[in-house]
């Protein structure tokens, strides 16, 4: 699938880490386990390609190491469930059918249950987990209209693929989550968008999706560069300006009217599914979603309660 | 050294030349006054090529002089244009004469090595890409190196103007070339050009109309490339026309619109400024100013 060099290297420190998240902007919580550094998929907008030194694909996998840290973290918490993801500096399922990383973490999650974990993909294929997958374990998809995979994220899966794939993991007995990240503004993206959640209303159960994240196009003055260099036109549509946190997002009125029309046409498949938006301010929250966080604990509580809800305090 | 007359030396032949630009009046002043002092050096051929001096050669020509004090060499290209380079290097180079001491080692079949030692030693990063952007300098057109020179452009805005089309560079060219612009302000100029080009396809003259100031320009373009900031600013700037705000009271908002709060600022000199400031500010939350203004940075209003 990718020439891409691979190589398997020693990480010195943890590999298991807080997501840094962004100053001033409201942060889930998330862990992150980072199994692999680069990505196969090469999405055009994708942060990587400004922080990452080259294209090569790191590997860093000492399972006995990696479970000592879980453990000492799952072990010690007692006042959150923790979430923990490897899809953050790489896919979690585009390379796993050839090099087989995430197996141990969905054993050991079962095996646990006290903790979540999530498989972070554009890669529609993860049928050498199927045999393994328990409820622990989540399978999560970033969606987008055809028309911007097309035009972005070439090397992926398509949305159809993807959304079948998260059937069968609902139908298999897991948890599936979606991203609505990154939500880019072009010309039809709002018919581009009403049309995929109503994909998403006819494919997928809604009882059986446990988080749906929206997160409106963002990127550091780096990749804003490379994007003018390669003439982005789908990523450089919208009206951008610099957060507070240096990155370029869309202007705060626009990822408002943004995130409201999502809002309402997920809630329209199913009042009860729980939406969050990824990095954003408090006074966004208010105004887009009606919610009043004050700060990140605040959306680490909404999570606790969302989860304890479906799984019916077992965990 | 010797005496060489001026008809016989090619002064046509500038493959070694590397100065700019061409002209320089306290050079020709000086040599008007006191002559040659540092001989020019010539390629032993005949006539004679010039491989350092170009410069010093052209004064002299224009001061018709008929001869100049020389040192001549018998030198293959290559080594003769090291030396042209090395002759110049102590001085320093400005941007154009970098991307043409490059760009004249490409053309005489240096090896990458040897390019990246000069490129080193000129202060610039040894990288294919970089070589690449100096040898496009290079070839740019007269008028378009002479503004990248006269406007000391840094690399990345060279490298955002020579991402252009030659027609829509003319368009910059006439827009820019007369104007007074900073470093920042000029890069903030070629992201927005860069934007309504990626977005239309393609930059025509109306895109790019030549205003009285650079500050004119760049709010013309913030409004083709930022509608709705530019229309809140508008409203905010009508806010605070209505607010009247007196010396020593100050609201700062921050100028993306993204922070949710805002700051006011009371200079005070006694406890009578404070009384004033804070009775002029409960009178702007009484008129709803704040509660505008706010309005605005909550993304509220489009």
């Amino acid at each position: 699938m990718s020439l891409q060099k691979v190589e398997f290297v020693e990480t010195p420190g943890n590999i298991v880490r807080k997501c840094p998240g962004t100053k001033h902007h409201i942060c889930c919580g998330y862990q992150t386990i980072d199994l692999v550094e680069g990505c196969v998929l090469s999405c055009s907008y994708c942060i990587l390609k400004a922080y990452l030194r080259d294209d090569t694909i790191r590997i860093s996998c000492k399972p006995e190491a990696i479970i000592a840290e879980l453990d000492g973290m799952i072990d010690h918490r007692t006042d959150h469930i923790l979430r923990f993801g490897t899809g953050e500096l790489s896919d979690s399922l585009a390379i796993d059918r050839r090099y087989n990383l995430n197996r141990f973490l969905v054993d050991y999650f079962g095996h646990k249950r006290k903790a979540i974990l999530e498989l972070k993909s554009k890669w529609a294929d993860f049928s050498h987990l199927l045999p393994h997958l328990n409820p622990y374990t989540v399978i999560s998809f970033s969606v987008s209209p055809q028309r911007f995979i097309d035009a972005e994220e070439t090397r992926t899966s398509p949305i159809h693929k993807r959304l079948k794939a998260a059937r069968l993991a609902q139908d298999s007995g897991c948890f599936v989550g979606l991203h609505f990240d990154p939500v880019v503004i072009y010309d039809g993206f709002e018919r581009d968008y009403r049309y995929l959640i109503a994909d998403i209303g006819r494919m997928l159960d809604p009882a059986r999706i446990l988080w749906i994240s929206l997160g409106t196009l963002r990127f550091p003055p780096a990749l804003y560069d490379l994007l003018l260099q390669r003439r982005r036109r789908y990523l450089l549509s919208g009206e951008f300006i610099r957060g507070e946190d240096g990155k370029y997002r869309y202007i705060k009125t626009e990822r408002i009217r943004i995130y409201r029309m999502l809002h309402r046409l997920l809630k329209d498949i199913d009042p009860g599914l729980f939406i969050y938006l990824c990095m954003e301010r408090a006074d966004v929250w208010k105004e887009a979603l009606g919610i009043d966080l004050k700060d990140s604990e605040g959306l680490i509580g909404l999570f606790d309660e969302r989860v304890k809800n479906l799984y019916g305090g077992t965990l | 050294m010797t005496n060489v007359p001026l008809a016989r030396i090619d002064l046509k032949d500038r493959r070694f030349s590397l100065s700019y630009p061409p002209d320089d009046e306290d050079l020709r002043w000086s040599i008007a006054t006191v002559g040659i002092v540092q001989p020019v050096i010539l390629l032993d051929r005949t006539p004679r090529i010039p491989v350092a001096g170009w410069r010093r050669l052209r004064c002299a020509r224009e001061l018709r002089l008929r001869e100049v004090p020389a040192i001549i060499v018998d030198l293959d290209e290559k080594t003769a244009l090291l030396r042209a380079i090395h002759d110049n290097l102590a001085r320093g180079f400005n941007i154009i004469e970098k991307a043409a001491a490059v760009q004249a080692m490409d053309r005489f079949g240096f090896s990458r090595e040897e390019i990246f030692g000069l490129m080193a030693r000129l202060g610039l990063s040894p990288h294919e890409k970089v070589l690449s952007t100096f040898l496009r300098i290079a070839s740019l057109d007269a008028r378009s190196r002479d503004f990248i020179f006269r406007k000391n452009l840094s690399l990345r805005n060279v490298e955002s103007f020579l991402r252009f089309e030659g027609k829509e560079r003319r368009r910059i060219l006439a827009a820019l070339t007369g104007l007074r612009v900073t470093e920042s302000t000029l890069r903030e100029i070629l992201e927005m050009l860069e934007l309504i080009r990626i977005r239309k396809g393609r930059l025509t003259g109306r895109d790019i109309p030549v205003m009285e100031s650079s500050d004119i320009l760049r709010a013309h373009l913030k409004q083709k490339t930022h509608p709705i900031l530019s229309s809140l600013a508008k409203k905010l700037k009508a806010i605070r026309s209505a607010m009247a705000l007196p010396p020593g009271l100050d609201i700062r908002v921050d100028p993306f619109l993204e922070k949710e709060y805002i700051d006011i600022i009371v200079k005070i000199g006694s406890e009578d400024d404070v009384e004033a400031a804070l009775g002029k500010v409960s009178e702007l939350v009484a008129a709803g100013h704040i509660r505008r203004i706010l309005e605005l940075t909550k993304g509220r209003i489009r």
